[in-house]
């Protein structure tokens, strides 16, 4: 393939629409990643928790031949890992990347064993029946141009993905519930003093942050592909909570950052086709992340010295 | 008869004795409960849980070939433990040993593949470079965290991934014979391998370097100043600063020497186990050595006893596997269970403050 064919492919209709399939299953864990970590309480299992959906899905689809049952059982099993996480740091005091870092491997040991047990398969899901989650077409948009096919014939949990960046955002920002968790997060113990209950907001946090996950871990193996891979999760849980760094804390942001890493990986396998490596484009978003953290930084310094200058003016009278 | 001063002491010194114990009792019973878990969970699978449970406690030192096979996972995983002690006696939450390992491997490849030197001096120099670049790796997440205040764990996770494509960029395109179909370089000359041994296993000159960097490792951290400075950084940072202990610098140190270890730990994979580079040269590795640290307590002389104590499950699991059909995940379950023992704090506060109330209770009798 030559240099102007890869450039036309890049901005063909099918690439956009590819970017936005590849963006969903990094969107919903970074969604999940800024609810926690806008709690104080980050959330290192959202890897885990994703796999563990994506596997107790296709499991459950499989035997009861219902993608929607599948789908409710991985959200229970990311209610249950999410309680378990919260408990072992909120009751049990137990450090909570340690802990996350622990649920990540209880859940890439665990499907993996499990799979096995139940297949005799220790690489896929293949000998399962499982079903896929349906993909919606909206005969009316596909007749806009351009836009139409970008943003048609996806799978319902693509929408759901991008929907959420709203509610998210309506949540954290204009409910009740939304300030407090923000409040716990900013400075807990002035939100104690005001009577928030901190650790009750924070098993919330936590649970919302891990359905979140759950629904993009759902997606992986009930939609983007059609069955289970051991460990098929890929570092995505870790890619979200860069999103959520790179994107400010901020869910629009959030969701830029995930589309730019989904960018990025549909680029890289375009790239595949040139005689560039893929692994420079691979690198680009985590490079990005990195100076991204570091420029944040000297912003928010800057702007911290700038403010304790003027008190200074301020107080001594100028 | 004893006087009230000797008697206080003579408590202190039990409850001293308490403590110590409780150091070596707690990693112990903690592998011991986590067992207790994965057995329950064979119980659930397989026909025959006894015989994989056997093969997996006692698989390790069944044959001389096994036996090699766990001495020489343990040596890997002791450079690995040492490197997160380090950091996490700083409370630096850097898990940026994988990428170091990456990059240490690639290094000591490329000496050893495009820099031909004389004897002894091509491994020196492979090795030293190893470590070199590891640390100079750790200088990253470490100026981020301390003069920026950037996540070091975010950041470390981050760099991770580029070290690894990194790698994998430099092998595929450049180390790996032109046009060879396969992803690994050809074998280092022997000039820079790390010779073998005991004949018949891979357990190598890497074994007993390993074991002078924990000298060297625990002397660092509890026998110098820095190694001080460190540790009350880490153990309560606000103490530090009003003691005149440089925060910053002390949290940059301990990201950069930490990653000495880490970036040996590759060189050991490429020149000592492998003896070429090969593209997935970790399998993730370079996160096992977290379970060897926290078993360690965090204190290197404790590293090599973890390291064997953790590889042997690793290597018993890949046995069980074999012989009775029962998924060597399993380990990594048995490791997960370790880790939220080892770090649920409030669980083994209510035991230690049970012994301690007793140890009391003796005393003032």
């Amino acid at each position: 393939m030559s240099e102007s064919e890869v450039l036309r492919a890049i901005l063909s209709p099918a690439f956009l629409a590819s970017v936005l399939r590849v963006t969903t299953p990094i969107l919903l864990p970074a969604l999940g990643g800024l609810v926690s970590e806008l709690a104080g309480v980050i959330n290192i299992a959202l890897e885990g928790i994703m796999l563990t959906a994506a596997f107790v899905g296709v499991v459950i689809s499989a035997y009861t031949q219902s993608a929607w049952a599948g789908l409710a059982a991985a959200m229970a099993a990311s209610a249950i890992l999410a309680l378990g996480l919260a408990f072992l740091h909120l009751e049990l005091k137990a450090d909570l990347i340690l802990t996350g870092l622990a649920f990540n491997l209880l859940a890439s040991g665990g499907t993996v064993f499990v799979l096995y047990s139940l297949t005799g398969d220790k690489g896929t899901s293949a000998k399962l029946a499982s079903r896929v989650m349906p993909t919606v077409d909206v005969p009316l948009l596909e007749a806009v141009p351009i836009l139409g096919p970008v943003l048609n014939h996806h799978n319902v949990m693509v929408y759901v993905a991008f929907l959420m960046v709203g509610v998210v955002a309506l949540l954290l920002y204009h409910t009740p519930w939304g300030i407090h968790v923000r409040a716990v997060g900013a400075h807990s113990e002035a939100a104690a003093s005001v009577g928030l209950n901190v650790r009750a907001l924070r098993y919330q946090a936590l649970l919302l942050s891990s359905l979140l996950a759950g629904l993009g871990g759902a997606y992986m193996s009930m939609g983007y592909l059609q069955l289970f891979q051991r460990d098929m999760t890929a570092g995505r849980g870790f890619i979200a909570l860069a999103a959520v760094f790179m994107g400010g804390r901020h869910p629009l942001g959030t969701m830029l950052a995930a589309l730019l890493f989904g960018a990025a990986d549909a680029l890289a396998s375009q790239l595949g086709n040139l005689r560039i490596p893929p692994q420079w484009v691979q690198m680009i978003p985590y490079v990005a992340t990195v100076m991204a953290l570091a420029v944040y930084a000297i912003v928010q310094q800057a702007a911290a010295r700038r403010y304790l200058r003027a008190s200074s003016l301020r107080e001594s009278g100028l | 008869m004893l006087t009230g001063e000797a008697m206080e002491a003579s408590r202190i010194q039990r409850l001293r004795r308490y403590q110590a114990w409780l150091e070596v009792a707690r990693p112990l019973t903690t592998v011991i409960a986590a067992l207790g878990v994965g057995f329950l969970v064979t119980l659930l699978v397989s026909p025959r849980p006894l015989q994989a449970y056997i093969a997996l406690l006692t698989g390790p030192v069944s044959t001389p070939a096994r036996l090699g096979t766990w001495i020489e996972d343990a040596t890997g995983l002791i450079w690995l433990g040492l490197a997160f002690a380090i950091v996490f006696q700083a409370r630096q939450f850097s898990l940026l040993a994988e990428g170091q390992l990456h990059l240490g491997a690639l290094v000591a490849g490329i000496v050893a593949l495009r820099m031909p030197l004389p004897g002894v001096l091509h491994l020196i120099v492979a090795l030293g470079s190893a470590a070199w670049v590891g640390s100079l790796y750790g200088l990253i997440p470490g100026v981020l965290k301390a003069y920026l205040g950037v996540s070091e764990l975010v950041a470390s996770l981050m760099l991770n991934v580029i070290a690894q494509r990194f790698y994998e960029l430099l092998l595929t395109y450049w180390l790996k014979p032109p046009g060879a179909g396969y992803n690994w370089t050809d074998p280092f000359p022997s000039t820079a391998t790390l010779g073998a041994l005991i004949p018949g296993t891979r357990i190598n000159m890497g074994l007993p370097l390993a074991l002078a960097g924990t000298v060297l490792a625990w002397l660092l951290l509890y026998r110098s100043t820095l190694g001080y400075e460190l540790r009350v950084v880490g153990a309560n940072p606000e103490f530090a600063h009003y003691a005149g202990i440089p925060l910053r610098r002390t949290i940059l140190i301990a990201m950069v020497v930490s990653g000495i270890p880490a970036g040996l730990a590759g060189a050991y994979l490429a020149a000592g186990i492998h003896q070429r580079l090969i593209l997935n040269i970790s399998l993730g590795l370079g996160f096992e050595g977290i379970v060897v640290a926290l078993l360690a307590r965090n204190n290197p002389a404790l590293v090599p006893f973890a390291a064997l104590l953790y590889s042997y499950l690793r290597i018993g699991g890949d046995i069980m596997e074999r012989t009775a059909a029962v998924g060597s995940d399993l380990v990594r379950l048995i490791q997960a269970t370790i880790i939220l023992f080892l770090t649920a704090e409030a669980l083994f506060e209510i035991f230690r403050r049970r012994v301690f109330r007793r140890g009391d209770l003796h005393v003032g009798k």
